[in-house]
């Protein structure tokens, strides 16, 4: 219950410090830009190097939409929640408007589950409408057959999302400082990266679940194979958030 | 019957130890004025008495519920006015005093009226607007107004009068003398003349644990130094005076220690002055004040 009216709170404050206006807008623009940029692509280097070209210009589907959409969120749109929420624990912490309320018998575990709710819950939703403005404009200009199973290559993305976010919230509730969450998600990526060299590791690294979605997408890859490193990333967020519980049950207010 | 109790309370923070075998009784009722230097130890009082912090050694009860690090059990009584309330400023006073509510378990039923009431007591717009623009007074109110709203049997003030100006210190120490009789208060400062105005118990808390501990009264009697003001219109006259009687002289102002009762020192002073041919403006009866027993008892 208390997490319920913690997390309604840090919704209203999310919103009101624009923080779900500056999300929702940019995740638009990358399901806007997508489809645009696979589909304008060729005509841009048309007429940028003439008509001249010693090579020619393949013609755009559905997959470079796609492709498009998955760079764009993996390599700009984690990062951005991430560092929106880089400071969701430390600046509650420092700024000690957790006191009134913890003495009013608020527990500490909900303030981490809140924050995290709230969190993953605009992840999820800006990367479903960024998915759908993709989707509509993908199937507008690329009516064709190469990518049936737009909705396989998602999961592992948001799931992924989610693990960034716990990290975040974990390295968050670590210290005061504003840019530990996303120095920790930073950190978490690229620990992922180095653990994904190991081949025997690869089934097992969460940041498959960012890599192969357009395998996914074009039905080259099944689902079950990234059940590992799905059940991984479940462990590792409840790992994250316990940790972030516990961390934050020690800290003086 | 003491609804708070810190039996042999110790803290240490690193090699300094803050406090030392504590032992604090406030009475249901109770204004009691906690005492101390900046740095005295009375915010780790508090935070101990809240469960923010941990003793290192020692008990703290809650209407008999002892206090445990981390757990809110004896919180339910219990309300907290910190010397600069921190909010989420993006929330109106309304939306504040509702959370604040609800978290604490108040029937929502109950919760708009009474958030209503308590802006209203504060004197804090009902409207939407955001605490993001509040002054300092308004804070402090708006903290007052959540301490409140739970209608707690203890409430903690952590120095809230520190930073207001008079206007605002006057109207915070009027609402919290209108709480005699309905909610104990711990007052925590080092600005004297507060305590004096508004408290009826008085502990002094130095090097570690309660120097003093008492009534007002009690504490005047215990450490009288009842004294005579005498005020002459010219530093010639106060300095004949001041040799006449034997007293410390200041412009034109003579200090007289009342080493008997005050009258009869009165009498005999004015006995003297009429043979000296001296003529005071004005004669003042001091009494011993607490800023006096605080040095006494802090030196």
């Amino acid at each position: 219950m208390t997490t319920w009216l913690f997390a309604r709170k840090e919704l209203v404050v999310a919103w009101r410090r624009h923080r779900v206006l500056l999300v929702g807008a940019l995740f638009l623009l990358f399901g806007l830009q997508s489809p645009l940029i696979a589909k304008l692509t060729p005509d841009l280097m048309r007429s940028v190097l003439g008509s001249d070209l010693p090579l020619k210009l393949p013609t755009p589907t559905s997959v470079d939409s796609w492709t498009q959409f998955y760079k764009n969120l993996t390599q700009l749109g984690l990062f951005l929640v991430a560092l929106v929420f880089s400071n969701t624990v430390s600046q509650a912490v420092s700024r000690g408007t957790l006191v009134n309320l913890v003495t009013k018998g608020l527990p500490r575990y909900a303030v981490i589950l809140a924050k995290y709710l709230v969190a993953a819950g605009l992840w999820l939703s800006a990367l479903l409408m960024s998915f759908g403005v993709t989707w509509a404009y993908t199937r507008y200009y690329f009516p064709d057959d190469l990518t049936p199973h737009v909705w396989r290559g998602l999961l592992p993305l948001a799931l992924f999302g989610l693990l960034l976010l716990a990290l975040t919230v974990l390295g968050s509730a670590l210290t005061r400082s504003s840019f530990t969450g996303f120095l920790a998600a930073a950190a978490g990526f690229v620990t992922l990266s180095l653990i994904g060299l190991i081949p025997a590791a690869h089934r097992f690294d969460p940041l498959s679940l960012a890599q192969d979605n357009l395998a996914l997408v074009t039905g080259s890859k099944a689902l079950h194979t990234f059940v590992p490193a799905m059940g991984l990333s479940v462990a590792l967020i409840v790992i994250c958030l316990g940790l972030a519980i516990w961390r934050l049950n020690r800290t003086k207010l | 019957m003491p609804i708070l109790s810190l039996t042999n309370v110790s803290k240490r923070f690193g090699a300094t130890s803050v406090l030392r075998d504590l032992t604090l009784n406030v009475p249901e009722g109770a204004l009691y004025g906690f005492v101390g230097a900046n740095g005295a130890g009375k915010t780790t009082t508090m935070k101990l008495i809240l469960g923010l912090d941990t003793c290192d050694a020692g008990t703290i009860t809650v209407a008999d519920t002892p206090v445990h690090y981390g757990r809110t059990t004896a919180n339910q009584g219990i309300a907290y006015l910190p010397d600069v309330p921190a909010y989420d400023e993006d929330l109106s006073p309304s939306e504040y005093l509702t959370l604040c509510g609800r978290i604490a378990g108040v029937p929502r039923a109950d919760l708009m009226p009474r958030v209503t009431a308590m802006l209203k007591q504060v004197d804090l717009p009902t409207s939407r607007r955001r605490i993001h623009g509040f002054s300092r007074g308004m804070r402090q109110r708006l903290g007052i107004a959540q301490a409140l709203l739970t209608r707690p049997r203890l409430l903690l003030c952590d120095e809230p009068t520190s930073a207001l100006d008079p206007a605002g210190r006057r109207e915070l120490l009027d609402l919290l003398a209108s709480l005699r009789g309905q909610t104990t208060v711990l007052f925590s400062t080092h600005i004297l003349s507060d305590v004096e105005r508004i408290c009826d118990r008085v502990g002094i808390l130095h090097d570690g644990h309660l120097a003093v501990e008492g009534t007002l009264t009690d504490l005047r009697q215990q450490y009288a130094h009842d004294r005579l003001e005498l005020q002459f219109s010219t530093p010639e006259g106060a300095q004949a005076a001041g040799r006449a009687l034997n007293g410390a002289v200041q412009g034109t102002t003579v200090t007289l220690t009342a080493t008997e009762a005050p009258q009869t020192v009165m009498r005999q002073t004015l006995r003297t002055l009429v043979a000296q041919d001296l003529t005071p403006q004005a004669v003042t009866h001091a009494e011993t004040t607490l800023e006096e027993i605080f040095m006494e008892v802090t030196q």
